[in-house]
């Protein structure tokens, strides 16, 4: 069915997740290793390009709010950037700008580091 | 004809035996110097009957006995060292005894008879025994049927035989000489048929090769000492000439027969051993397919691989390595080598075969490893110096999965026979793996279909059986489940006389985690809406839904894991003060539907469970409506509007929008019913990916309804009904 994958790619020590797809509650596990991975690296500036997202599901928000805290305890934090008006709607509805920045493109959330 | 379908009782055949015999054996005794045409044609029918019944006996004995191909060579030998004892014993001592034979058969008397006649008697069923055992040899795994070859050789046999009494007219012996000269013919042909000899093993060729021998000797023996003018043959012509000629027929038969299987059997000789490793190939090959799809512990089966890849790739040692996530390489199934060895010659071994050439079996030799080890290496070294390995990769949904590795001790390198045999075995071992794993995945299948059930059936039980009637308000609610549960959830509750909350709320996931947790939420709005208020008096109830809403978050916080939430409106209604009270914390948006016109209701407010500290009470905004006559409440969860068609387009919130606009004046059932017929018209023939819940609460002045009160009741009678 639908097919979700992350790619990384280092920008000096801030690391961009490029997501691409369907993320739901089948392909979370493949972001939540992703982002693990960064963190066992002690990669805590994390910034998600949501450019070719199509969909998110609740599960897939989930996957942010799994390691937002730890992030945050080594003064890292993930930004999300690029999301598309359906995308951004979702995260909109449950109040995920009041808790992450959200930026209009990745260049953006890479300076705000 | 064929003998086995005689199926004469055995008693029969017996009685048949001894009764011939007996009137053969008078006759014999005192009608000796007969020799008048009728009397001789009832002699050889007697003695043709004696054979044919002593041939009926002992086919079922040899039949019942299952004799094997080479006792009954043995046996045959054994017959042909009596006629070769009856042979010389008849010409020298019966010669002594009574002088010249002949003169004696044409006058005999009745000792001489009696010695005669069981004389001729054993060489009678010497050699039917002989004919029976060749006759086992002949249809000796023969695949095709080939009786009708026999049986007309065994025709010619007689025919030959019973001519014989025309011996004493000379121009009638050309009858008697074609009979016999088809009947070699017939022997020459029918000798060819000796693929029994195939299927014996090494150790029963050799002890064939010489049983031949021997017999083959004694046959010529026999058949040379059985000229004219031998006692033998007087002695048995003065009985019946048809026996004589049967006997000497019989002879050639054994010569050509076992000259035959000898010189087969010498050809066969060399490849026997590989024949023999071939068999045992092919039954282990039988064995094992039969093993793989009855077999479902992995483990016998790679157990039982690896054994049996030892023998027929002649190694020493094998096991099987699989490669894995966790700990590098698996050892499964090692065979007359420890685990530590293992490990330590796979590595080495692995590393060398995917240099080379993937996806073959490869023959490594050990030479290097023993050499480039030194001595001060912190590696275990294998005590026995294994001198070639080869490798055959074992592969689950093409792709590589690990190594079946054999090895061997002696200089003699792996031969083509050893990989491809090898490469065989790794195919089942590759087919076991598939099967396993296929197996584990049908299992965890099952498992989450369980789980799903399980989900479902909590979900079915924490929903409202029925609506609440109400005076002022008619409420219509669905909820469609979908295959994987999600985490929908709806309610209401009274508070008390003059007011009435609800809530819609989607927990974040699916199946059953996201079940236990809308449980969960199912406990903490019913004892935050008061409904134990009531009961007990004694606990305070939250007059607000923000107020609500941030407890119920407080509460959360103590059972949720961080990567759920829940989205949820929770609102209460003032049927005294006709007020709605409303907050939203991350839930779809609200929408009134009023003056034909539709309000996307969206106070600001984050989902239960994302944030614990102020920034969640902070952030909720509670909003207040007064209501109006036909004002509509539609509260739902994503599973609506992101609905999919074919296209994989969503429902949409415009489309839903829409609809609800064009059934704006209907009540609240019949508003419900149409968006789930347009959505479910929207995804006909698409699995429904999430739940959908869809609540409607219709505000209607108590003086005009009484129409809509009867209407809505009847609609709580059907629930109930149901």
């Amino acid at each position: 069915m639908a097919e979700f994958n992350a790619s990384v790619k280092d920008q000096g020590d801030i690391s961009i997740v490029y997501l691409k797809g369907f993320l739901d509650a089948h392909t979370a596990p493949v972001l939540e290793n992703t982002i693990s991975e960064l963190i066992d690296k002690g990669k805590y500036r994390i910034v998600a390009n949501f450019k070719e997202l199509s969909y998110i599901s609740s599960a897939g928000l989930g996957v942010f709010m799994a390691f937002i805290e730890k992030i945050r305890e080594n003064n890292g934090d993930i930004k999300l950037s690029s999301m598309n008006d359906k995308v951004y709607n979702i995260f909109d509805l449950l109040g995920f700008p009041l808790l992450y920045e959200i930026f209009k493109t990745e260049d953006e959330a890479v300076k705000k580091f | 004809m064929s003998l086995n379908t005689l199926n004469l009782k055995k008693k029969i055949k017996i009685q048949l035996f001894v009764g011939v015999t007996l009137f053969l054996f008078v006759l014999k005794l005192f009608f000796t110097s007969n020799t008048s045409l009728p009397f001789i044609i009832l002699n050889e029918l007697l003695v043709f009957l004696i054979a044919f019944s002593f041939v009926l006996n002992f086919i079922d004995f040899i039949h019942s006995k299952n004799i094997n191909a080479l006792s009954l060579v043995m046996n045959v030998g054994i017959l042909n060292a009596i006629l070769f004892f009856l042979i010389n014993f008849s010409s020298d001592l019966l010669t002594g005894v009574f002088g010249n034979i002949s003169k004696r058969v044409s006058s005999p008397g009745i000792i001489f008879n009696f010695i005669s006649f069981f004389y001729s008697f054993i060489v009678l069923s010497s050699v039917s025994y002989i004919f029976l055992a060749l006759r086992e040899f002949f249809f000796l795994k023969q695949k095709r049927d080939v009786k009708i070859y026999f049986n007309t050789m065994a025709i010619f046999f007689i025919l030959a035989s019973l001519s014989s009494v025309a011996a004493k007219y000379p121009e009638l012996q050309f009858i008697k000489n074609t009979f016999f000269i088809i009947s070699i013919l017939l022997i020459i042909i029918n000798s060819i048929r000796i693929s029994w000899i195939a299927f014996l093993t090494k150790k029963e060729k050799l002890l064939l090769l010489f049983l031949s021998v021997v017999i083959t000797v004694l046959f010529i023996v026999n058949l040379i000492n059985s000229s004219e003018e031998a006692v033998h043959v007087q002695i048995l012509k003065g009985f019946s000439s048809s026996l004589e000629q049967f006997t000497s027929i019989i002879m050639i038969y054994g010569v050509i027969y076992f000259s035959v299987i000898f010189f087969t059997t010498l050809f066969h000789i060399p490849t026997a051993e590989a024949f023999d490793r071939k068999a045992q190939e092919v039954s282990s090959l039988q064995y094992f397919s039969k093993l793989v799809t009855q077999v479902l512990d992995f483990n016998d089966l790679a157990s039982t691989v690896t054994e049996i890849a030892i023998k027929a790739a002649n190694g020493d040692s094998a096991w099987i390595a699989l490669k894995d996530k966790e700990e590098g390489l698996k050892i499964i199934a090692n065979k007359n080598i420890g685990l530590v060895d293992t490990l330590s010659l796979s590595k080495y071994l692995i590393e060398k075969a995917e240099k080379t050439k993937p996806g073959t079996a490869t023959v490594i030799s050990l030479e290097k490893y023993w050499k480039n080890a030194p001595p001060s290496r912190d590696v275990h070294q294998p005590e026995i110096n294994y001198s070639f390995a080869v490798l055959s990769t074992l592969k689950a949904y093409n792709e590589s999965v690990g190594y079946l590795i054999i090895v061997k001790k002696s200089d003699i390198i792996f031969d083509q026979e050893d990989i491809t045999t090898l490469n065989t075995f790794s195919d089942y071992a590759s087919i076991a793996i598939e099967n396993s794993k296929l197996l584990k995945e049908s299992i965890e299948k099952e498992r989450l279909e369980k789980e799903l059930d399980v989900a479902r059936e909590i979900q079915k039980r924490i929903l409202p059986e029925k609506n609440p009637v109400h005076d002022k308000l008619s409420i219509a609610s669905v909820f469609i489940p979908a295959f994987e549960v999600g985490g929908d959830y709806y309610d209401f509750f009274e508070i008390d006389e003059q007011r009435m909350g609800f809530i819609i709320a989607d927990v974040s996931g699916k199946g059953i985690s996201a079940a236990f947790i809308m449980a969960e939420l199912k406990g903490i709005f019913e004892s935050l809406s008061g409904s134990c208020t009531r009961n007990s008096g004694k606990l305070q109830s939250f007059s607000s839904p923000k107020e609500i809403l941030i407890q119920a978050n407080a509460i959360l916080r103590r059972t949720l894991e961080r990567k759920n939430f829940v989205s949820a409106v929770y609102g209460i209604f003032d049927f005294q003060k006709e007020e709605l009270h409303l907050a939203r914390a991350g839930h779809c948006p609200i929408l009134l539907l009023r003056d034909n016109l539709i309000e996307n209701l969206r106070p600001t407010g984050l989902g239960l469970g994302l944030d614990f500290s102020d920034r969640f009470k902070e952030s909720l905004d509670e909003i207040k409506i007064n209501l109006k006559e036909n004002d509509t409440i539609i509260l739902y969860t994503d599973g609506i509007t992101e609905a999919k068609n074919f296209q994989m387009q969503d429902f949409g919130d415009h489309y839903f929008e829409k609809i609800l606009l064009e059934s704006s004046d209907k009540d609240a059932d019949e508003i419900s019913s149409r968006v789930i017929r347009e959505v479910t018209l929207f995804s006909q023939n698409i699995s429904q990916h999430d739940d959908i819940t869809l609540v409607i609460l219709k505000w209607k002045d108590k003086k005009n309804d009484g129409v809509k009160e009867w209407q809505n009741s009847m609609h709580q009678l059907k629930t109930r009904a149901i």
